[in-house]
């Protein structure tokens, strides 16, 4: 239940002003820096962003290997997240719900995303993200990365993709994953909250988004097959080991950072923060596809609907969920990331996120009795 | 045939739909003053705020009337006139008709008091109204909202939000008496002081005090006087029908175009549906019924009739749902009103028992109204209740005692809300 009123189209950085487009130019130039550094062809011959995180590092003490512009940029990014949740939480913090998802998806980041990786490289290991799983960390079945780690990070990450990832996506929904777990919902859920109303709701959109999501989960596929492919028999074959590497390195290039990176966050202020997630995620496209099977679905109250809007314009995954209270029909979405912001902000109460395998006497229509009272 | 609609809300527009399902060729011609598009009225809280926006609202994209081939006709009617089957408007133009659905909706009741007439006191039903209260709303002032009922909560909400002092004035011994019993609406004021809202209750205003012709403050029929930077009337609705008056046509007291059960009026190929329509309700009084919900339902019924399917505008069971700032309401079934407007309370009988419990440390209350001891009503406020369970319930004619046990199945709140469960003892009954 929302505790008082938003003012989302008062501020101008949540409307596309000029300041938002500011903010979305920083944020691109700021992913092209750290995803390609040196820019000899604008003249930037250093990787300017490692060379700040190389200073920074220095002036803070730290050992060497935090030197890294990545370390510099998981930092920021959990401090982003930390910061944005506490926002959450004192807007929206009167909601059981919101209270518990913000702090999980925080907590999450800081230990799993950002600490442990640290302190895996602080005992000489390879840093490791136990939060992330093939296909959206799509070197995890890599088979070359798969040899230089240790079992149990290769059992975690197999039973995760395979096993735990379909069964939980099914009693629970993506929404396990997409807005309790990976970074990129937690970061769109937590700093990017003031945006989240800029996703598109047109049927335009969600047309484009069925095709864009579901060719990046089978160019994931193929390009996952060819590099197990390459590795099985390209020694052999030089021609397909050089196409090999070149997928993988578009594969890297497209999807991995300009995707998810340059135009995941960079569009943020100006077409919400869940474009990544609703266009390109292969994860979400798995992981959606069993959800349209699976318990989880947001009930709507029947025939208690205002159409006042504020559900659809609060998705931040584009979907027009009033549609779905208007017409008495519980939402399953392939989309949908359970954030719940839809059920919160509605002012009668008509929507329910559930898993529940069926609604109170689903199908029947509701009944107008006229009774002797 | 032409069909016309007069008013694009909810009622006109679910006819029209309903129109256009079944009739591919019929002319059907939708006839507005307000605004272009359908729009969810409940929701201009939300657009005063900032909430959302105006479009935002409206539930259907703006090439449904291309899409379904309807006609639009912008302007304001002046006459209709059934001999001639046609509508006159203000400059003059008509528009002819072979089937005609009133839909004109609710006006706001005018302020009755002296100082009342000319410029600068305000009401909240129309967009007009809206964007006035929008340009002279500022932090720091003092408002006086009169009237105790949805709209007068509504606006108390988004003034106080908008940083304004709000002080709410009520003429009833408390709360929005239609619906709440003393102790929720307790409740609800507690509720509304703790944010800092200046509720008074049982108190009447007698004059809108001037000052340079422009509204200065609410004169109380205490003596007091209360002055005011922006003052809001929000005493009730009343049906939009002024222009009704020169045309024959059968209208209550209160104005509601009389409806039969079909929702046809008294003039030939005429009807009336949503908050203009006078309808008959389960108790046997007529009255509009001023809900979104019935708006939908009744401009439905009506397409049906129009086209001339033999059906009847049944509203069954009661029930309906508001916000009163941060409680939810929800209420199914029969709760009787326990105070009239002037504070004379009204017994509902010897059958009607209450159970009533406040839930400890929260702002949320369940009452449960019986006749005998059978369940007929709930009235739920701040927590979220699924209506369906408990409307059937009263349809199953359950006891309390098994009502109470199976409560809990319709609690609708989110996920990691305290479940519900009885900290009255069921003999708690009054």
């Amino acid at each position: 239940m929302q505790a008082g009123l938003l003012n989302t189209y008062q501020l101008p950085l949540s409307n596309r002003s000029w300041l938002a487009w500011s903010l979305s130019v920083l944020l691109f130039v700021a992913y092209i820096l750290l995803y390609f550094g040196p820019l000899p062809a604008l003249g930037l011959r250093f990787d300017l962003l490692q060379r700040l995180a190389e200073v920074t590092g220095a002036a803070l003490g730290l050992p060497a290997f935090l030197h890294s512009k990545w370390i510099l940029y998981g930092t920021v990014y959990t401090l982003a997240m930390i910061v944005g949740g506490a926002f959450v939480l004192r807007r929206h913090g009167n909601s059981p719900y919101q209270r518990v998802r913000t702090f999980t998806v925080v907590a999450v980041q800081v230990l799993l995303a950002f600490m442990l990786p640290i302190v895996l490289q602080v005992f000489g290991r390879k840093e490791y993200y136990f939060s992330y799983f093939w296909p959206l960390k799509i070197e995890y079945f890599y088979p070359s990365v798969i040899l230089e780690q240790p079992f149990l990070m290769v059992f975690w990450s197999f039973i995760g993709s395979l096993v735990a990832f379909p069964l939980l996506a099914y009693f629970l929904g993506k929404r396990f994953y997409c807005s309790w777990i990976c970074g990129c919902g937690g970061l769109a859920n937590t700093i990017g909250e003031p945006f989240r109303h800029l996703s598109s709701k047109s049927s335009r959109a969600w047309s484009i988004e069925k095709v864009s999501i579901h060719t990046v989960l089978f160019v994931a596929l193929v390009t996952t097959a060819i590099v197990w492919i390459n590795w099985a028999v390209g020694r052999k074959h030089p021609d397909f080991a050089r196409f090999a590497f070149q997928v993988q390195d578009w594969y890297g290039f497209a999807i991995g950072a300009m995707f998810a990176g340059v135009l995941g966050v960079g569009l943020y202020p100006l077409m919400g923060t869940r474009v990544w997630c609703r266009f390109g995620c292969p994860m979400a496209a798995l992981l959606g596809l069993i959800q349209k099977f699976g318990r989880f679905r947001i009930t709507v109250k029947k025939d208690m609907c205002i159409s006042c809007g504020n559900c659809s314009t609060y998705c931040e995954m584009g979907i027009d969920v009033r549609q779905y209270a208007m017409a008495n029909q519980d939402v399953k979405r392939a989309a949908c990331v359970g954030c719940g912001m839809c059920a919160h902000v509605c002012p009668r109460g008509v929507l329910k996120l559930e898993n529940k395998p069926i609604r109170w006497k689903a199908g029947q229509p509701i009944r107008v009795y006229a009774v002797d009272l | 045939m032409q069909y016309v609609i007069l008013g694009n809300g909810v009622a006109g527009i679910e006819a029209a739909l309903g129109l256009r399902a079944r009739d591919a060729d019929a002319r059907i011609t939708v006839v507005s003053a307000e605004h272009e598009h359908l729009f969810s009225r409940p929701a201009l809280m939300y657009v005063f705020a900032g909430q959302t926006s105006l479009r935002d609202t409206e539930p259907y994209d703006r090439q449904l009337y291309e899409r379904m081939r309807f006609e639009r006709r912008s302007g304001r009617v002046a006459n209709v006139d059934p001999a001639a089957h046609a509508l006159v408007f203000d400059d003059g133009s008509q528009l002819a008709y072979d089937r005609l659905l009133l839909a004109v909706g609710s006006r706001a009741r005018p302020a009755p008091w002296p100082g009342a007439e000319g410029d600068g006191l305000h009401y909240f039903v129309t967009l007009r109204d809206l964007e006035k209260i929008d340009r002279a709303a500022k932090p720091g002032m003092k408002a006086a909202v009169v009237g105790g009922g949805l709209i007068g909560v509504e606006v108390a909400e988004v003034l106080h939000d908008r940083g304004l002092h709000v002080t709410f004035v009520i003429r009833e011994g408390w709360y929005f008496p239609l619906a709440l019993d003393r102790n929720e609406a307790t409740l609800v004021a507690e509720h509304l002081r703790g944010l800092g809202v200046d509720v008074r209750l049982a108190i009447n205003v007698t004059e809108i005090e001037r000052t340079d012709g422009r509204p200065s403050g609410v004169r109380l029929e205490t003596g007091e006087g209360l002055p005011a930077d922006l003052i809001v009337c929000a005493i009730g609705v009343v049906p939009n029908t002024g222009f009704l008056a020169d045309s024959r046509i059968s209208l209550s007291k209160g104005g509601a175009v009389e409806a039969d059960d079909a929702l046809r009026t008294s003039l030939p190929d005429v009807w009336a549906a949503g908050d203009c329509a006078n309808v008959t309700w389960a108790d046997g009084s007529r009255r509009p019924e001023q809900l979104w919900y019935t708006a939908r339902d009744q401009g439905r019924v009506a397409a049906q009739s129009m086209l001339g399917d033999d059906v009847s505008y049944r509203r069954g069971t009661w029930y309906n749902s508001a916000k009163f700032f941060d409680l939810e309401y929800t209420t199914a079934g029969f709760v009787p009103v326990l105070l009239n407007w002037d504070n004379t309370p009204i017994d509902p009988g010897p059958e009607v028992r209450h159970w009533f419990q406040r839930v400890p440390g929260q702002f949320a209350s369940q009452r449960i109204v019986c006749k005998g001891d059978r369940v007929v009503g709930f009235n739920m406020l701040g927590s979220r209740w699924n209506h369906e369970p408990l409307l059937d319930w009263i349809h199953e004619r359950r006891s309390l005692e098994w009502v109470l046990k199976h409560l809990g199945e319709a609690q609708f709140d989110e996920e990691f809300s305290p479940r519900f469960r009885v900290h009255e003892r069921p003999g708690a009954v009054s």
